[in-house]
């Protein structure tokens, strides 16, 4: 079910929020010659991240934008049928951090709340699973917060940030088309190998040791394979999006917007430049959100079209792709929807 | 199928050096000192930006010279 469509479902509004604390990789991150920064800074295009304090967790930053999100929309709390988190940065392993927030942000009890582990991918996937909850009808309003608490000084990529999204059952709304996919397959190109039942946390995970790079590592270290992640997502992104827009019969001039989840330069602009689309209709957060990892999509819209959507109506077309491997699109009509500012906190 | 001078001066560009170096055919890769993960990632996307030509992270560390990143493109 690689293809499919959803009726009769608004997209009401989002919010985003980041921490304040901002970190350099020009000034504050390895490597340790200035140079080196800079040609790294070049390439993966990412000049400045947002990192939390050690007692914030995603799920403080998804708190604050979906209390910005509802007071926007002037929803009241015990309408929402649906509380949806998209992260791989639970406040515990157990139980659902969804559930957790259910209580505190004053949902009522009969709100259905889970997690869904996904990661750079996870956007439209968090779309399509709520979005299809309300097309069954049973849901009115439902919330996908969605992002991650990644961002560590040592790794040039990763930045904070949480977000919220509000969906509607509306027999008016225009359809909304996803291309969703996975690839098991290629777990092992990022993976957080220790901690699971696979292979638990013993005494000799906590003993660092130096990689190739002559960098510490320990076990509780992302791995991410750099080579492998560029290939599968520049080989994969393009065609799914030419799929995508075959299937719902539109065409790339009638995309006011390309939103792709915000990896690196060198992978965002090859996808960029595969799909022949130009610069201005591409917005990017790069150079000051960095990788937001799920929350890159909805960072972007906030961060460089609030204003735009805010105003009027734009066709978007959504990519997120990353671990797992997973990949998916979304095409989806914003009229009238409700974009707050960035909020920082 | 570009020279293989043409092909290096893709590769100057690819790796993003900070100082001008002097590459040949029999440049050792491990010689050049931003042989890194970082120039790896540029080469790949040189490869299927310039050339239409995927390659993988095991291609690379199978090559030890530019000849043999050339051989690639065959």
């Amino acid at each position: 079910m690689a293809l499919s469509t959803l009726h009769n479902v608004r997209f009401a509004g989002m919010a985003s929020c980041v921490p304040r604390r901002v970190i350099s990789n020009l000034e504050d991150c390895p490597p340790s010659q200035r140079s080196e920064r800079e040609r790294l800074v070049r390439n993966i295009g990412i000049k400045t991240r947002r990192i939390c304090p050690e007692w914030q967790c995603f799920s403080d930053l998804a708190f604050a934008a979906t209390e910005k999100l509802l007071d926007a929309l002037q929803w009241q709390r015990d309408e929402i049928d649906a509380l949806i988190v998209v992260t791989q940065s639970p406040d515990y392993l157990i139980p659902s951090t969804a559930i957790i927030l259910q209580d505190r942000l004053g949902l009522p009890h009969s709100t259905i709340a889970f997690d869904v582990n996904l990661g750079c991918s996870g956007y439209p996937f968090g779309l399509h699973l709520l979005g299809s909850m309300i097309a069954a009808g049973g849901i009115k309003k439902g919330l996908v917060l969605v992002g991650d608490k990644s961002a560590t000084i040592m790794d040039p990529l990763f930045s904070d940030a949480g977000t919220a999204t509000a969906l509607e059952f509306d027999t008016s709304a225009p359809p909304m088309h996803f291309d969703l996919n996975s690839d098991g397959s290629g777990y092992k190109a990022i993976m957080l190998p220790v901690g699971g039942h696979r292979e638990p946390y013993g005494v000799e995970h906590l003993i660092p040791t130096r990689d190739e790079h002559g960098f510490l590592r320990s076990a509780s270290d992302l791995v991410l394979d750099g080579p492998a992640v560029l290939s599968f997502s520049t080989q994969r992104v393009p065609p799914a999006v030419e799929r995508l827009l075959a299937y719902a019969s539109v065409d790339k001039q009638q995309i006011d917007y390309f939103i792709f989840h915000q990896a690196n330069r060198m992978i965002n602009e090859t996808i960029r430049k595969k799909l022949g689309l130009p610069l201005d209709k591409v917005p990017s957060t790069l150079p000051d959100f960095g990788n937001t990892s799920g929350a890159s999509l909805p960072v972007t819209l906030t961060a460089r079209l609030h204003e735009r959507l805010s105003d009027g109506e734009a066709k978007l077309l959504l990519g997120g792709f990353g671990i797992g491997l997973s990949w998916g699109t979304a095409i989806v009509d914003v009229k009238k929807a409700v974009f707050p500012t960035m909020l920082e906190i | 199928m570009p020279s293989i001078d043409q092909f290096i001066e893709s590769f100057l560009t690819a790796v993003d050096f900070q100082e001008a170096v002097e590459v040949t055919p029999d440049t050792e890769l491990r010689s050049l000192p931003e042989w890194d993960s970082l120039a790896a990632l540029g080469v790949i996307v040189m490869f299927d930006v310039d050339y239409g030509k995927t390659i993988t992270g095991d291609d690379l560390k199978n090559c030890s010279t530019i000849a043999d990143l050339y051989k690639l493109l065959g």
